[in-house]
C-alpha cells in the first residue's frame, strides 16, 4: 500500500532545486551590480581632481533638510569634481538611526544635519573626522562650527511664528501671545523628538530664561498646542487652515510656500528667538577622504553658498548676505547657550514629551 | 517499495533544507534583535527588556495596542463577512470585477488613506467646504472610534478574500442538503456554514489582529493627532529619533513578538480541530438558494456604501489635493492643476525612477517569495508533526514581527562586519527584505487551499497509476494555483507600496514609489505626493486586473 506521503515527497524534491537555484542566482546578481557606479564615475573624471583618487570616485552623503537644495549641491560638486554622490535623504533622527544601526559596518563619508548638538554629540563620540584647513572655514560663524574643524555649519535657519494670513489678521508679536485664549487648540509646535530645530528652541529659550522658562511650556500646554510630527508636518494644517499657527516654525519653509503663493507669513517675537544651524561633518569611518574633503570645501564656497541663500535659508559664512528674507542682523535672538543646550537635550525632551502627553 | 524509502529520504531532506533557509532568512535576524535587547551598553543584562516593560507608560500602550487590535476584528468582521457572503451566494457574485475594485483599500499605503480621511474632516477641510454644515460633527471622527474605522476600511478586503474563498469552497451542496432537510437559514449557518468557515476566519482574525497591532502608518499620521499610542509608534520612536535606543525597541518588539506567539498558537489549536476536507472529486457547484431577486437592492446598497466609505471618500481627498495648485485656496475650479501629474510623469526624472524602481523590486520579489511560500506550505502541509509546526511558525514569524522591527535584524545581520555576503546596500538588499516580509502571504494563501484537499484526491491519481510528478502537476497544482496567485498578488501590490523597510534599507540614491511620496510630504510638497500615490495604486490594479482576466479566460477554457 503506498500512502500519501510518497507522492507528495517527488514533487518537493523538484520545488527545493527551483528555489535554491533562484535565491542563488539572486545574490550573484546583487553582488555583482555594485561595481558598476564606480566604473562610471571614474570614467567621468575631469582634470580638477588628483589622480590617486581615480579608482573610487564616490562620496556617500546623508542630508537632512530641504531635498531641492541637496540636490543642487550635488549637481554643482559633480560639475566640478566628477565624483559621483550617492544621497541619503531624511530628517535629522532618521539619518542618527540609520547610522546606528549601521554602526558595525558604516557606508557614510559626509552628513549634513538640522541640529547643532546632534553634531556636537557625533564629536564627542568620536565619530567624525576634524577637516582644520577647509577651506573659508575662517569666514564661518564661528559660534555654530567647531573649532578644532570636526563640523561646519554651512547653513541655518531661524525659527519663528509662522501663520495663516486667512485666519489671523493681527500677528502675534511675543511667545507669550501664543497663550491666549482666542488661539486655543489653534496651534501646532514640533515635535522635539523628530524635529532637531524644535528641539533647539526648547532648549534655547531654558537655556536663556532658565527653571522659570518652563512656565511658557506649561501655559502652551493648556492652551492645547499640539505636537505635531516634524516640521513639515506641523506647517502643513496651517497651510490648508485646519490650524492657524505653528509656535517654531522654521522660517525657510515658510518663505518656501509663501512664494509659492500659499496664505502664510512668518513673525520673529520680539523678545528672541534661536537660530538652527546645519552642520555637516566627515565621518571617522569615511573610505574617500579626499572626496569628503572636496565635498566640506564645496560647501563652503562661494557657489555653494550663493545655492544656499537661494534656498531662503541663511548662509554659514558670514560675508555672504540672504535675499528674499530676513537676515541675521535682523532677527531678534535669545542668549542661547549651546553646550547647555546640548548636555540637556535628552531630559528637556522627556519632561517637554510628558508634559503634552 | 524501494522507490519510496528513498521518497520519503527526500521529504526529510525537503523540510530540514525548508526550516535551514528560513532559520537563516527569518530567525537568525530576530535573534540579533533579542541579541540587542539583553545586551545594554556592551554588557549582557537579561532584566533588561522586563525592566523596560515595569514602566507603568509603556504597559498602557501595550493594553492600547491590543485594545486596538480587538475592536479592528469586530470592525473588519462586520464589514468583511456580510460582503463575503453577498458575494458567493448572490447575483452580485457575477461582478467579478468587483473584487479587483475590493482590493483597492489594502492597496493604498495606510498613511495615505488616513491622510486622505484626516484632510476629508479636518477643520477647513473638504467634507467642510463641500457640506458647511456638517463642520460641527467632524470633531468626533477624531477620536479612537475614527481610528478604528479608518483601519477597519483598510484591512477588511483582506479577511473578505480568505472568507470568500472558504465560503467558495464550502459550495452549495452541503447548504442545499441541509434546506432540503427542513432547516431555516440561521440554523443552516449556525450548524453549517460558521463550523466550516471558523478555520479560515480564525486565521483571518489573527492576521487582522497582528497586522493591527504591528501597523504602523495609521497610528503615525491618525494616532499621533488624537494622542493614541500603540507599540509600533513607541518602537519607531525609539529607533528613529534621537537619542537612538534599540534596547528598548527591541524589548518592546519582544513583547509584541511573545504577544502574537499566543495568539498564533491559539489560533492554530482551533484551525486544527476544525479543519475539514472540503474540496472532493465532485466539483463544485454555487447555491440556488438566495438568488431571490427581491432582496439585491439591499446587498447593492450595502456594496455601494462600503466603497463609498473604503474607496470613495480617501480617493475624493488624494485626487483632490493632488490637483490643487494652491493647498490654502482649498476646493475651487480655478485652483485645478495636471502639472503635477506632468512633472511626476516625465521620463528619466526621479519620481520615474523611483515608480520604475518599485516595479521592478516587487515583481522580482513576489515571485521568489511565490516560489519559496509554496515550497514551505507544502512542506508545512497539514501541521501534523512538531518539526511541520516549526516550520509552520518559522514561516509565519514575520507577519507576527512588526516589519519596523524585522528590518532592523535584517540590518544587524546583514551589516555585521563578520557577514561574507555583501548584500547590504544592494538592490538583492531590498529584495531579500520585501520577500521576507510579505512570504507569510504565499504560505497563507497555498496552505489554506491545500489543507483543504481531500487526501483521496492523491490516492485516485495514484490508483490510475499516476507517477508522484505527475499526479503533483494533473492533481494538486491546478488546485493550489489560484492560492498561488493570490499570494503573487497579494505580495506585489503590498511589495510595490513598501514603506518602512524601503525608508530604512534602501541604498542611498535609490528611492521607490513609497519612499518619494513620504520625502515628497517631508518636503512640503503634498500634492506631488499624492499625485504619485494615484499613480501606482492606479498601476498595481491596472495589473492585477490584466492577471484576472486572464485567470478568468483561464477558467473558461478548462
Amino acid at each position: 500500500m503506498v500512502n500519501l506521503n510518497t507522492i507528495k515527497n517527488g514533487w518537493t524534491k523538484g520545488t527545493a532545486l527551483t528555489l535554491t537555484l533562484a535565491l542563488g542566482l539572486t545574490l550573484t546578481a546583487c553582488g555583482s551590480n555594485s561595481n558598476s557606479t564606480a566604473k562610471e564615475a571614474s570614467a567621468s573624471t575631469n582634470n580638477s581632481v588628483p589622480s590617486t583618487q581615480v579608482a573610487d570616485q564616490k562620496l556617500v552623503l546623508y542630508s537632512a533638510g530641504p531635498e531641492g537644495l541637496a540636490n543642487k549641491i550635488i549637481e554643482g560638486f559633480e560639475a566640478q569634481t566628477g565624483i559621483k554622490v550617492e544621497m541619503f535623504q531624511g530628517t535629522t533622527g532618521k539619518i542618527l538611526a540609520r547610522m546606528e544601526a549601521e554602526k558595525s559596518n558604516p557606508v557614510v563619508d559626509v552628513v549634513i544635519l538640522a541640529s547643532l548638538p546632534s553634531a556636537q554629540g557625533l564629536k564627542s563620540d568620536g565619530l567624525t573626522l576634524p577637516y582644520p584647513d577647509a577651506k573659508n572655514a575662517d569666514k564661518l560663524n564661528p559660534e555654530w562650527s567647531d573649532s578644532e574643524g570636526n563640523y561646519f555649519s554651512t547653513s541655518a535657519s531661524a525659527l519663528g511664528i509662522a501663520y495663516n494670513t486667512k485666519l489671523v489678521s493681527t500677528p502675534p508679536t511675543s511667545w507669550e501671545d501664543l497663550t491666549k485664549p482666542e488661539y486655543k487648540g489653534q496651534i501646532n509646535i514640533p515635535d522635539p523628538t523628530l524635529s532637531g530645530s524644535a528641539l533647539d528652541f526648547i532648549t534655547g529659550y531654558l537655556s536663556d530664561k532658565g527653571e522659570s522658562g518652563w512656565s511658557l511650556f506649561e501655559e502652551f500646554s493648556k492652551n492645547d498646542v499640539a505636537v505635531a510630527g516634524a516640521n513639515q508636518e506641523a506647517l502643513d494644517p496651517v497651510i490648508t487652515g485646519a490650524k492657524s499657527m505653528v509656535a517654531a516654525a522654521v522660517d525657510y519653509m515658510t518663505y518656501k510656500a509663501k512664494a509659492k503663493g500659499e496664505p502664510v507669513d512668518i513673525v520673529y517675537p520680539k523678545e528672541g528667538t534661536v537660530i538652527s544651524p546645519r552642520p555637516a561633518a566627515i565621518m571617522k569611518s569615511t573610505q574617500h577622504e579626499e572626496n569628503a574633503k572636496a565635498f566640506i570645501d564645496y560647501l563652503l564656497s562661494d557657489e555653494a553658498q550663493k545655492l544656499v541663500s537661494d534656498a531662503a535659508l541663511l548662509p554659514g559664512r558670514t560675508d555672504i548676505k540672504a535675499e528674499n528674507r530676513a537676515n541675521l542682523d535682523e532677527i531678534p535672538l535669545l542668549k542661547a547657550d549651546w553646550s547647555w543646550m546640548n548636555e540637556h537635550g535628552t531630559e528637556v525632551t522627556d519632561k517637554f514629551t510628558k508634559l503634552f502627553k | 517499495m524501494r522507490n519510496s524509502s528513498s521518497l520519503r529520504h527526500i521529504r526529510v531532506w525537503s523540510i530540514v533544507l525548508a526550516l535551514l533557509v528560513l532559520t537563516i532568512m527569518i530567525v537568525v535576524p530576530l535573534i540579533e534583535i533579542f541579541i540587542q535587547s539583553v545586551y545594554r551598553d556592551g554588557e549582557l543584562q537579561l532584566a533588561a527588556p522586563f525592566r523596560t516593560l515595569a514602566d507603568a507608560e509603556l504597559f498602557k500602550v501595550l493594553l492600547g495596542s491590543i485594545w486596538l487590535g480587538i475592536c479592528v476584528i469586530a470592525g473588519t468582521t462586520v464589514l468583511a463577512l456580510p460582503l463575503a457572503w453577498v458575494m458567493v451566494n448572490t447575483r452580485l457574485a457575477r461582478w467579478r470585477w468587483l473584487d479587483i475594485v475590493f482590493l483597492i483599500p489594502f492597496m493604498t499605503p495606510p498613511y495615505i488613506g488616513s491622510m486622505g480621511w484626516i484632510l476629508f474632516m479636518q477643520k477647513n477641510g473638504y467634507l467642510e467646504q463641500l457640506v458647511p454644515g456638517l463642520g460641527s460633527i467632524t470633531p468626533a471622527f477624531f477620536t479612537f472610534g475614527g481610528m478604528v474605522m479608518i483601519m477597519s476600511l483598510h484591512l477588511f478586503p483582506f479577511l473578505y478574500l480568505l472568507l470568500r474563498g472558504a465560503l467558495e469552497r464550502i459550495g452549495g451542496s452541503l447548504e442545499e442538503a441541509g434546506a432540503v432537510l427542513g432547516a431555516p437559514f440561521m440554523y443552516r449557518f449556525r450548524r453549517i456554514i460558521a463550523p466550516l468557515l471558523l478555520s479560515a476566519y480564525g486565521m483571518g482574525a489573527m492576521l487582522i489582529f497582528v497586522k493591527t497591532i504591528a501597523e504602523f502608518g495609521t497610528p503615525v499620521t491618525f494616532g499621533k493627532r488624537i494622542g493614541y499610542e500603540v507599540m509600533t509608534s513607541e518602537i519607531h520612536k525609539y529607533i528613529s529619533s534621537w537619542p537612538i535606543d534599540f534596547g528598548k525597541a527591541t524589548s518592546l518588539a519582544s513583547v509584541l513578538l511573545t504577544a502574537c506567539l499566543l495568539i498564533w498558537y491559539a489560533q492554530s489549536v482551533l484551525s486544527r480541530r476544525f479543519t475539514y476536507s472540503l474540496v472532493g472529486g465532485k466539483g463544485i457547484r454555487r447555491s440556488s438558494l438566495h438568488s431571490q431577486g427581491r432582496w439585491t437592492w439591499i446587498y447593492v446598497i450595502f456594496v455601494a456604501l462600503l466603497l463609498l466609505l473604503s474607496i470613495g471618500v480617501p480617493y475624493f481627498s488624494i485626487i483632490a489635493a493632488s490637483t490643487m495648485k494652491l493647498r490654502g485656496v482649498g476646493l475651487a475650479w480655478n485652483n485645478f492643476t495636471l502639472d503635477y501629474y506632468k512633472e511626476l510623469l516625465t521620463w528619466g526624472s526621479t519620481s520615474m525612477r523611483a515608480l520604475m524602481n518599485s516595479v521592478l523590486l516587487s515583481l522580482a520579489a513576489s515571485t521568489i517569495a511565490v516560489i519559496l511560500g509554496t515550497w514551505f506550505a507544502i512542506v508545512i502541509g497539514r501541521s501534523r508533526t512538531r518539526i511541520e509546526r516549526t516550520t509552520d511558525l518559522f514561516s509565519l514569524l514575520p507577519n507576527t514581527v512588526p516589519g519596523i522591527v524585522m528590518v532592523v535584524g535584517l540590518i544587524l545581520l546583514w551589516n555585521s562586519p563578520w557577514m561574507p555576503i555583501p548584500l547590504y546596500n544592494t538592490y538583492g538588499m531590498v529584495i531579500l527584505t520585501y520577500v521576507i516580509l510579505f512570504l507569510p502571504y504565499t504560505v497563507q494563501y497555498v496552505k489554506s487551499a491545500y489543507g483543504q484537499i481531500d487526501p483521496s484526491l492523491f490516492q485516485a491519481g495514484q490508483v490510475f497509476g499516476g507517477k508522484p510528478q505527475y499526479v503533483f502537476r494533473r492533481v494538486l497544482l491546478p488546485l493550489i494555483v489560484p492560492g498561488m496567485l493570490a499570494g503573487w498578488m497579494m505580495t506585489f501590490t503590498i511589495a510595490s507600496r513598501e514603506l518602512v523597510g524601503s525608508l530604512l534599507i534602501l541604498p542611498p540614491s535609490v528611492q521607490t514609489s513609497a519612499t518619494y511620496i513620504f520625502a515628497q510630504f517631508e518636503q512640503g510638497q503634498v500634492s506631488l505626493g499624492m499625485a504619485m500615490a494615484v499613480v501606482s495604486v492606479g498601476l498595481t490594479t491596472v495589473m492585477l486586473v490584466i492577471i484576472e482576466s486572464l485567470g478568468s479566460k483561464r477558467k473558461w477554457n478548462a
